[in-house]
Order: C-alpha cells, then structure tokens, then sequence
C-alpha cells in the first residue's frame, strides 16, 4: 500500500499541488483529466523507473500502464515480479 | 482529399510506383500499393455499415495507415467527413458530431504491427446541449472534408473545406516545398489539423513518402530526431523545433539533419533564440515561417536567411513576411479602414485556398466578410490577428485581438475555458490565464472561487473541464480559492494581476 501512497504524493506534488493526496482516487484517469499531458507522462516513467529500479528504457511500455494510480502499482509490482523470476 | 483530382493523382501513383513508399510508422512501412488495398478493405467495411450516402460520418481514431485507409474510403466513394479533434472530450465529440449532421461515429485504431479495428457508435439525436446545423441544399451530401477549429470548448466552429480550393493549396505546396517522388516528408500534425494538408495530403498526391509520428511519440525529441534523420521536408509548431533542437544538444555524438530541405515553422511565433540552432541542425535546409488558419489555410510566408550566428543574435520572432502568390491581404484600423503603407492593425485576408465559411452560417458574422471598402471584391477573412506591416511590406505578428492564446500549438480561447469552469455548480467565478511556457507557447492557469465550503478539488474541476475542453483546454495550474478574485476599478476581474502574482510566486493578492 506505501507504493500507492508514494505514487499519488509524486502526483500530486508534480502535476496537481492545488490537489490533496487523499483526493487522489486509485481509479482516477490522469490522462483524460489532463492532470498528466504527453510530457508529463515521459516524467512520470522517469520517475518511476528512478524511485523503483525499473529499467524502463528496455521494457516495451503502453501509455495505459501509466493512465491511474492502480495502474501503475500494478505495473511497479509486474516488474518487480519479472526481475525476481 | 475528397477531390476528383486527388483522387485521380493518388490512383496514378498507385498504378505507376506501386512499391514507392507512402507512409512509414516506426518500422511499418506502407506502400502506395498497400495502402491503396487497406482503403479497399475499408470500403468494404464501409458498405457494411451501410450508412446513408447524404449522411455525412465522423472519422475520428488515432494517427494511422487505418485511418488514412478509412479515410480515402470515404473520399472515393463521396462521402462527406468531419474529422474531430484529437482528444476531445466524449461529451463534446458526440455534441460536435451532431452539429455536424453525422448520424454515425467510426472510430478507427490501428498502429505499427498492422492490426486495425474499425468500430460503428450512433449519435443519439438528442446529445444534451447538440444542436444539429441544418445543411444547406448544396452541402448535403456533397462530398468534402470538414474540419473543426482547434478552439477549446464547445462549440468548436465546423469549417468545411471546399475541394477546388484544396487543389489549388497540394499545387502550391508541393511546388513551394519540393513534395513529390524521393521526397520525405515528416508528418507531426495531428491529422485533424489544417497542416495535415501539406504534410500528408499534398505528399499522397504527389508521390512522396509520409514518416508519421504517432501521437505518443510526439514530445519524445531523441525519437523524432531519429525518426525526422530521412525526411526532406519538416513542418512544424515551433515546439517540434524546440524537442528536435533540444535533443541534438544533450550530450553525445554531434547530430545533424543534413537531408532536410525545407523547414517550416507554423502554427505559433517561433522563438528568435531557436532559429540559430535549427539552422545549425538542418544545414542544408531553407527555413520558412509559414502563417494559416483553418479558414484559409496559408496566407503568408517568410523564408528565413542568414548563418547560425547571426540568427542566434536576433532579438525578436522572425516576421510572418507577404502574402503568397494569389492572397490579398490587408490591415485593417479602427472602424475596419484599410491602412496604406507602413501601419499596425487587424489582418485580414483572401486566399485561393480558403473555406466559404463556417457550416453554421450564423459563426461567419464578423469573421468572413465582403470586401473591406479599397480592396478588390470578393469574400474576406478576418483574422483576429494584430499585425505591423513595415514601409518595405513586410509583416510581423504581435499577437490576437482577443482572448485566443496558443497552447502547444493548439488555439484555445481563455474566456471559453472561464465559461466551462463557471458552469461547475460549486464553483462562483473564475479567471483563466495564459502564462509563458517555455515548450508549449502558453499554458493556462485558473483562479477558481468556489462556493464557501464546497469540497471541489482541483482534480474534480479538471474532470469537469475534460468532458467539455480539449485536453490543451484543461488547465495546468488551478488555485481554489474562497475570497472575491481580485478586480479592476472598474469592477472586472483583474486578470493581470493574477497573472502577476502566480508569476511572482502566489503572492496573495492586496485588495
């Protein structure tokens, strides 16, 4: 759960600081919202490859891995799981 | 193009170089011939659906060898297209598409492993807030291609384009910029932009090949610096400069783009300190800034002399230059008088290329108008442009007569984007903002008073705005407040100071 919460403060430092973190639903489209644009998507793989050691320039990435907070979680915890095995 | 001679110029190159290049998406490459067959199967899938002829379809999807397919289908069997624009928001595409009398949504996927889909959604003609423009007798079920202003909210104005004007426009772009067999042209327009015109239409016509740049690769400059390393031609928002410049700079080898000919630099003032490193980058290329609107298509053009070194020295944009062969222009001062010689007002302009006007006749009032008294009869456009025109002719862009900014090269109306905030039932009065950005032009900041006690977030209120904006259109920054915004003596909001303060470093405001 502690990535999720890291996750949304990155968010909402980055992109909404008019926004709290605990307004920050799981489910919430970044990309429709606007809160994320095509450039703020290349930051947030930047940071996500940085924060969890994630090669992200080697691994075939879809824009949908990125699109809401469960998302991407669920994309943190994919890697994880492929560099173990 | 949904012209007979488009159509004839495209089937000529698909008979004669069936195996030339006509689009290339990464490592995709489509032939004439291959794309010639992928309008086939549209076809095909067209007359499944087996739609009324009159009725005019919307084609929206995203950047690919599919949607180009879908839409050649369209134009050979004459069929009237709106193309929306990218990203709108569901509410505001389904609204737009009833506007435009389209009875049916295709939306077409298709990308660099070939797979395609192609899906039917009927527009419910009750849309709440569609309001349906009844075609004229001559539109309906005329064929022709319909565009949308890429102004930000509901209603984006529908510009159809009219075809004699399209030929006249892929004759003088190709000949202005060298687009025929072994040209390369770099498409990063999205395809429902007027540019689209030139970079792919003008290149199918003529036999040239189109590097498409998908939408997710387009901020992405180490990707298109590859990618544009073929292209001959490269037109563009000064932001695709920017990204190209940006990355050739970073640390590594030394790039150049020694195959680019022709650079063209469109949709927004280039910045003067960027015109030294383009040059440095494409050395071999002539530079052009190139200056249009959906209405008329392009009406100026300034070809940019001058070594690297000097360019980086230049302390303002470059101007926008003189009409191109067959516009009339004019600047027009207060009261709508033409001005003569050296002089600073509105543009406005006749072109060989331009739309008869807006689908809803009622938008063309104070936009298209008769000939302002002096200048030869015909139908004008008034830009909304302030211009200077120097006693040599030339002319520079200051900037709009109204509340239009560009956000990454996309027009966006700020009094627009206010409404939509408004209409936010806990939100009292806002004020929207355009600030400098470095890479996109301009990005918006709101100033949002909501009701005392609302729990309206900032990420509520952009939820709000994309059901009804364009994305460009949903603010960057958003500062919720419960306090009056401040205003001006004279009772309106004051828009400059907010404009300061978020500048300064979110100073509340002294009232």
């Amino acid at each position: 759960m502690s990535a999720v919460n890291d996750i949304k403060r990155f968010i909402v430092a980055e992109f909404a600081p008019d926004s709290t973190v605990e307004a920050l639903d799981g489910d919430f489209d970044l990309f429709d919202s606007g809160v994320v644009d095509s450039l703020g998507l290349l930051r947030l793989i930047a940071w996500v490859g940085a924060r969890y050691r994630i090669p992200v320039e080697e691994i075939e990435l879809v824009p949908d891995d990125f699109r809401t907070v469960d998302a991407i979680r669920a994309f943190v915890e994919g890697a994880a799981r492929s560099a173990v095995g | 193009m949904p012209t007979e001679s488009f159509l004839a110029r495209f089937a000529e190159k698909v008979q004669r170089t069936p195996d030339s290049t006509a689009l290339s998406l990464r490592d995709r490459v489509v032939t004439y011939r291959q794309l010639s067959e992928l309008a086939k199967v549209a076809s095909d899938r067209l007359r499944e659906y087996e739609l009324s002829i009159s009725d005019p379809l919307c084609v929206a999807g995203n950047k690919s060898p599919e949607l180009l397919a879908m839409l050649l289908a369209c134009f050979g069997a004459g069929r009237r297209v709106l193309l929306p624009p990218a990203g709108l928001g569901r509410t505001a595409l389904l609204r737009l598409c009833e506007r435009a009398g389209c009875r049916r949504l295709v939306t077409v996927t298709g990308g660099p492993s070939g797979r395609g889909t192609a899906s039917l959604t009927p527009v419910g003609p009750a849309t709440p807030g569609g309001r349906r423009t009844p075609l004229t007798p001559q539109d309906s079920g005329r064929p022709g291609l319909m565009l949308a202003t890429s102004g930000s909210t509901g209603p984006p104005k529908i510009v159809p384009l009219d075809g004699p004007g399209v030929d006249r426009f892929i004759a003088w772009a190709a000949g202005q910029f060298g687009i025929g067999p072994g040209a390369t042209v770099l498409s990063y327009a999205p395809l429902c932009f007027d540019l689209s015109l030139l970079d792919v239409w003008t290149s199918l016509a003529s036999g040239a090949a189109v590097l498409v740049v998908a939408e997710d690769g387009a901020t992405d400059g180490r990707r298109l610096l590859d990618l544009a390393a073929t292209a001959t031609v490269v037109q563009g928002v000064p932001m695709l400069f920017r990204l190209l410049a940006d990355a050739a700079a970073a640390p590594g080898p030394h790039w150049s783009l020694p195959a680019v000919r022709h650079a063209v630099f469109t949709g927004d003032a280039m910045p003067s300190g960027l015109l030294g490193a383009v040059r440095r980058l494409m050395p071999r290329a002539e530079l052009y800034n190139l200056y249009g609107c959906t209405e008329t298509n392009d009406s100026f053009l300034h070809r940019i002399d001058g070594a690297a070194a000097e360019l980086a020295g230049l302390d303002e944009p470059p101007p926008i230059g003189r009409p191109i062969p067959g516009v009339t222009a004019a600047v027009l001062g207060a009261g709508g008088t033409v001005l003569a010689g050296e002089a600073t007002g509105e543009l406005v302009v006749r072109t060989p290329f331009q739309s008869r006007g807006y689908l809803d006749p009622e938008l063309d009032r104070g936009r298209f108008c008769p000939a302002p008294a002096g200048l030869p009869a015909g139908r004008y456009y008034r830009t909304g442009d302030v211009v200077h025109r120097d006693a040599d002719g030339l002319v520079r862009l200051l900037g709009r007569a109204d509340s239009q900014v560009k956000v990454r090269g996309v027009r966006v109306n700020t009094q627009e984007v206010e409404a939509v905030i408004v209409q936010h039932r806990e939100v009292l009065e806002a004020a929207v903002v355009a600030l400098p950005d470095e890479l996109g032009g301009h990005r918006l900041h709101a100033a949002v008073r909501r009701r005392p006690g609302a729990a309206l977030g900032g990420l509520q209120l952009r939820q709000h705005c994309a059901a009804l904006l364009v994305r460009t259109a949903i603010p960057t920054s958003i500062e919720l407040v419960e306090e009056p915004l401040p205003r001006t003596s004279t009772g309106k909001i004051d828009r400059n100071r907010i404009r300061l303060s978020w500048l300064k470093g979110k100073v509340p405001c002294p009232r």
